[in-house]
């Protein structure tokens, strides 16, 4: 399973980008997207943007408020996109792209099961499991890795030399290891 | 490469990360704890003397009034951007992560959230205006930050209170309420025209610095919400 996680500013710009691969089930974290596709995901990332901002405000029975995690949002050919939005109306997008196995896609031997996002053993035990975006265990990971990543974006506007709202690219480079590390902890 | 948080001074430079300093305690922003300063308060005289001096700074060549308040305002800008993802984080329940999409959650959490985490009360008063749809006031009676301030007479239309309007404009530009402007203004010269007409003067001794935060949607941002409140429901 390979994953591209970008910040995209409230005027779309993208403020922070990192590719990783799975850690789990025996993952070696290294995103693993052709080459093709990797030209192809900013063009996915910003397509999704236009989902984001239908499904921001809520349903119209809303009570005025709305979780800032609205989970799987948006399909394009194998890759799956979540998304997180701050407060401030900053956009975390992950981008999810399983294996071809996990997806049905490709020859699937009995050894190799889909690695799932924070998968439990018990879930994977069932043989010939799909990855699936709204899958529970799948939200509640990509959740969690949001959460963290949440924590170390207030941290980083928090910065009074950060301009915030303007377009700063975080180049921090502890803030990409903490984002490197609650990757590794929950997808 | 300067990064965040990195002291100037600090004299760790690790290997693996070149050009990243770290400060002398080794810790990072990212090391430390988000609601440490939770229930921490600051003292007012501390926060007088400050805010003096960013009045004088942003008095330096200033024109006229209008142009002093606008550079308050934008002093308090970037402040409201930070406060409203720094407060919403420690809502009641950090899991749930809630952020307001509505202009009356947004109005309410103004007055309740922000302006206990600011000033340690409530806002006093909070009404739409009955001429104009897109415009909200928010009443303060008596303004912390302007109750150190004496205007010289050349001055009298000043309003200090204009920081705090700043503060309020980068939420709601922030959470995605594009406004026109947020201006703070002095309710006390208009009470005394009408106090006087009405012989009611005490009235006006009571909240000198009554200040009221005028704060002007976007037309387009009342579109959404009328769009948004019929819905496909």
């Amino acid at each position: 399973m390979s994953y591209t996680f970008t910040i995209l500013s409230p005027t779309d710009t993208p403020l922070f980008t990192h590719s990783f691969g799975t850690s789990r089930s025996g993952g070696d974290g290294i995103p693993r997207f052709t080459s093709s596709e990797r030209a192809l995901i900013p063009f996915i990332l910003h397509s999704a943007l236009d989902i984001v901002e239908d499904v921001q405000w809520g349903p119209s029975t809303s009570a005025g408020s709305a979780p800032m995690y609205l989970k799987h949002i948006d399909k394009y050919q194998n890759n799956f996109i979540s998304c997180w939005i701050t407060g401030g109306n900053v956009r975390f997008l992950l981008l999810t792209r399983p294996r071809d196995e996990a997806l049905g896609l490709g020859p699937s031997s009995s050894g190799q099961k889909g690695s799932l996002a924070g998968g439990r053993a018990g879930l994977q035990s069932s043989s010939g499991m799909l990855y699936s975006p709204t899958n529970a265990a799948t939200e509640e990971a990509v959740k969690n890795f949001f959460q963290d990543v949440y924590e170390s974006w207030l941290k980083t506007i928090m910065n009074p030399f950060f301009n915030v709202g303007k377009g700063d690219v975080v180049k921090s480079p502890v803030f990409r290891a903490r984002v490197a590390a609650a990757a590794k902890k929950y997808l | 490469m300067a990064t965040g948080g990195a002291d100037p001074t600090g004299s760790g430079q690790q290997a693996s990360t070149p050009g990243l300093r770290y400060p002398s305690n080794k810790k990072t922003i990212y090391d430390r704890n988000l609601n440490r300063s939770k229930n921490a308060e600051l003292s007012r005289a501390a926060f007088a003397y400050l805010f003096v001096e960013m009045i004088s700074y942003a008095q330096r060549n200033v024109r006229d009034i209008a142009a002093l308040e606008k550079r308050l305002n934008e002093q308090g800008y970037p402040l409201g951007l930070r406060l409203l993802d720094l407060l919403l984080s420690r809502s009641s329940n950090p899991l749930a992560s809630i952020r307001p999409t509505r202009i009356h959650t947004l109005i309410q959490w103004v007055a309740q959230t922000l302006w206990r985490h600011l000033f340690g009360r409530p806002a006093d008063a909070l009404e739409r205006s009955a001429t104009d749809a897109t415009q909200y006031m928010l009443y303060d009676n008596d303004p912390m930050v302007s109750t150190y301030i004496s205007l010289p007479r050349e001055m009298r239309g000043l309003n200090c209170a204009a920081f705090v309007a700043g503060i309020v404009e980068g939420v709601c530009d922030g959470a995605g309420f594009a406004t026109e402007g947020v201006t703070a203004h002095s309710v006390g010269d208009q009470g005394s025209q009408e106090g006087d007409a009405a012989g009611a003067a005490p009235k006006k001794e009571m909240w000198p610095d009554k200040t009221v935060f005028l704060i002007k949607f976007k037309q387009e941002v009342l579109e959404r919400e009328e769009i948004l409140a019929k819905g496909a429901g």
